[in-house]
């Protein structure tokens, strides 16, 4: 096991409700997983946790047989090894592309550091734009700076908070295909979010649904299609969670 | 409760500590009411208290209506008509601020007299023997033209800001049904605009009790003057700290009147573009008026009064001697530079504590420091100087055993002056830094620590350069209200220590106008060059 995401409950500060409940979730090498639902329904809330953004109540989270968080441990963001682009993409707009880049690589050596920093141009296909600042591009080519320097320093994991939202819709199809590219060739594992059922049929290599901070469904997309088929209606019993869960171990 | 503080580090604590000093102070204001009274105070209560308490009353209340009826009829002008040297206007009335009170009063003072630019004019060139009495500025109704004259530019801007950004529609409803110009104002534009004028009058009051300069030199009694005489005067602290504990009640009852006034509503702006109001052409008679009246205010507000310190300094230019001149300038650049600087950094601190911590605690805690703007300087100096004799105090074994030739060290000496000053001026910075931090949001410092980075360079390499703007500004707002400051820096310099503006003062109280007209050219000088810096700036960053 990869990633592992145990009973994880939290609500925000001066919140009423919940924002995540009994959150479970187990992670392979190499997957891509796609976590969907509505506005609201604790999406990104999911991701901050992980990135170690906001503290659970309760629960356990570990990577690689490291624990990030359980009733004694808390493992500070920068201590924990993922990377995460931002919904903006909240690239630092006093720094170049390069800069931007280079910013989570301060540990390497100078030379190291260049051809980390040519090698992930590279991987976006953005060679040519180093030197320019971050308003200087369009949305399609800010997301692929916000990627590059999320998986440059070599993260465990990397987290997408909804890539495509501000991207028009000609550009997502596009972009799409190649995030698609780049996750598989970069080898990493990745969980990313968005609303669109679209993005996560093509690109995950399972879907995890959620609804008001619970899963609803959990399993590779051709499973959820089939439960469409067969009950007309979205699935929802803790059991089939359950079953897709085991299914995948 | 436990996971609010996802990170009980250095920034907390120091964060913690510096609210915690920033608030202290006006603690031993409140524990004073509760001492037993003295012969001194009886007396005072039964016989001149309440002379200070209407005096007060009506210097503010007084304030108030005027600087409203010309903050905002000229707010209106500019956001509504469009006339000749409406676009100088619109910044230009913004400069009286440079202007301290205080040199106003003594420079409106010098003109009057009988040996004054009017009187003489008068006499000399059209034979006519007035009675001085006319002239007599140096009572109430005279410190209040004062200060509406120098003070009205805080209900101005944020009313013209306010009105400008007005839904046009509104307005132009109001106008379609055939409502005059009269009309539109009463029935329209003074209820919409009710919160900045508010906010606008409720920092007029603020400074007017703040104040010690024009009632000082006017001879008008007031809770600041009277908590000076007590002092100094009467050598009695225990009644000054009656004093300032009551006018300190009394600005707590105005911070609560005008929270009432406000209503649930916050004053801020509504965040969709609304379309700007479409401005009316004035012409002829009508657009003379405007432009006629827009002037005339800012002669009386500015360039009259600035003119004659400009004629004096030429008059007295040399007669000063210009090494003891540039000690006031270092003196002053020095403590306002140090308290700007340790400002700042404070504000960095409890505004990135603030950003951690969130939540309502987030939110109440900073704001306790921010108390100190509203709490009149003399009331201040009362705290510190009593914390810090106490302090002494504590610390005399330490100062014995290092050799100290007295006990009193830390009350003598400057820090008790910064401390005063970054207890009062907080606020000022602090608004600004934290403007910043809302601007920049919470998204780059996320990216920053999943790269890596640990809070504290965080902080340095994101937070910093991104919020370049709102250090700057913030480090000449408070810059120059520490230039300006006269209560504090009176009762709480070291001995010899003169400043720009207590030099100033000296020099006016003792009826040398025109030496006092150099040091008070250099300190509008400044104020009014950042005024415009601010207002270019602020333009800018609206577009
Ligand atoms: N900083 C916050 N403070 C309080 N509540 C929040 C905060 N961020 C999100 N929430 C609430 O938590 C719930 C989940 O939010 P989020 O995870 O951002 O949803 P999603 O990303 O799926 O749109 C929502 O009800 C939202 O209103
Ligand atoms: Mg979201």
């Amino acid at each position: 096991m990869f990633v592992a995401i145990e009973d994880v409950c939290f609500s925000y500060t001066d919140a009423k409700t919940r924002a995540l409940d009994n959150f479970t979730l187990k992670i392979e090498k190499g997957e891509v997983i796609s976590i969907l639902g509505r506005s609201g329904s604790g999406k990104s809330t999911v991701l901050r946790l992980l990135a170690g953004l906001e503290k659970p109540e309760k629960g356990r989270l570990i990577i690689q047989d490291e624990v990030l968080f359980d009733d004694k441990i808390f493992l500070q963001p920068e201590k924990r090894g993922i990377g995460m682009v931002f919904q903006d993409y909240a690239l630092f707009p006093h720094l170049t592309v390069a800069e931007n880049i280079l910013f989570g690589l301060f540990r390497m050596k100078k030379a190291a550091k260049k051809k980390r920093l040519q090698e992930v141009l590279e991987l976006v296909e953005l060679q040519d734009f180093g030197k320019r600042y971050p308003h200087q591009l369009s949305g399609g080519q800010q997301q692929r700076v916000a990627i590059a320097r999320a998986v440059a320093p070599n993260p465990h994991l990397i987290l997408l908070d909804e890539p495509f939202s501000n991207l028009d819709a000609e550009l997502q199809g596009k972009i799409r295909e190649e995030l698609r590219d780049i996750l598989k060739k970069a080898n990493i594992t990745s969980i990313f979010v968005t609303h669109d059922e679209k993005d996560a049929h093509i690109l995950a290599d399972r879907i995890v649904k959620l609804k008001n901070g619970r899963i609803e469904f959990v399993g590779r997309p051709c499973d959820m299609l089939d439960t469409y088929r067969q009950t007309g209606v979205q699935p929802s019993t803790d059991g089939f969670v359950e079953k897709s869960l085991t299914g995948v171990n | 409760m436990q996971h609010r503080f996802t990170n009980i580090n250095a920034w907390t604590v120091s964060a913690v500590i510096i609210i915690f000093l920033l608030f202290l102070p006006n603690l031993t204001i409140v524990t004073g009411l509760f001492t037993p009274s003295n012969e001194n105070w009886e007396h005072m209560k039964k016989f001149v208290l309440w002379g200070f308490v209407k005096n007060s009353l009506i210097l503010t209340a007084a304030t108030a209506f005027f600087t409203i009826l010309i903050g905002l009829s000229l707010a209106w002008l500019i956001a509504q008509y469009d006339f000749p040297m409406r676009h100088f206007l619109k910044w230009a009335l913004i400069l009286p601020l440079s202007i301290p009170p205080f040199i106003g009063a003594y420079t409106y003072h010098g003109m009057l007299s009988y040996t004054g630019v009017i009187q003489t004019t008068l006499r000399e060139n059209f034979g006519m023997a007035v009675n001085s009495a006319y002239f007599d500025i140096m009572n109430l109704p005279g410190a209040i033209f004062i200060y509406t004259m120098f003070l009205f530019p805080y209900v101005y801007s944020i009313a013209q800001v306010y009105l400008s950004r007005q839904s046009a529609s509104l307005i132009e409803s109001t106008r379609i049904l055939g409502k005059g110009p009269w009309k539109t104002f009463f029935q329209v534009v003074l209820p919409i605009s009710r919160i900045s004028i508010i906010a606008g009058a409720s920092l007029v009051v603020l400074e007017v009790l703040n104040d010690y300069g024009v009632v000082k030199y006017y001879g008008v009694q007031t809770f600041t003057t009277a908590i000076f005489q007590s002092w100094f005067g009467l050598g009695d602290i225990e009644s000054s700290i009656k004093l300032a504990a009551s006018l300190m009640g009394f600005v707590i009852l105005i911070l609560m009147i005008e929270k009432l006034l406000r209503g649930r509503r916050q004053y801020s702006y509504s965040t969709t573009k609304v379309r700007p109001l479409p401005l009316i052409k004035l012409s002829g008679w009508k657009a003379a008026a405007a432009a006629g009246y827009g002037l005339f205010i800012l002669s009386l507000a500015f360039f009259i009064p600035v003119a004659q310190l400009i004629d004096w300094t030429l008059l007295t230019f040399g007669t000063i001697p210009m090494g003891a001149f540039m000690n006031y300038v270092r003196n002053s650049v020095f403590v306002a530079g140090l308290s700007a600087t340790l400002i700042i950094a404070f504000a960095l601190i409890v505004g990135n504590f603030a950003r951690m911590v969130r939540g309502r605690l987030g939110k109440l805690l900073p704001r306790l420091t921010v108390l100190g703007y509203s709490i009149p300087g003399a009331v201040i100096a009362v705290a510190v100087v009593t914390a810090f004799i106490g302090l002494d105090r504590f610390l005399a074994p330490f100062y014995v055993w290092a050799g100290f030739s007295t006990t009193l060290v830390l009350s003598v000496s400057i820090v008790l002056l910064v401390t005063a000053y970054i207890i009062r001026f907080f606020a000022i910075g602090y608004n600004s830094i934290e403007t910043g931090y809302d601007k920049i949001g919470t998204d780059f410092r996320d990216a920053s620590r999943t790269l890596g980075l640990g809070v504290t360079k965080t902080f340095f390499k994101v937070d910093m350069p991104m919020m370049k703007g709102a250090i700057i500004s913030g480090f000449i707002l408070v810059f120059i209200d520490v230039l300006k400051e006269i209560p504090l820096t009176l009762i709480l310099r070291p001995f010899n220590f003169d400043t720009l503006s207590t030099k100033a003062f000296q020099y006016a109280s003792d009826e040398k106008i025109m030496e006092a007209s150099q040091a008070s050219l250099l300190i509008i000088g400044i104020s009014a060059l950042a005024i415009v810096f601010f207002y270019k700036f602020l333009e800018r960053e609206l577009d």
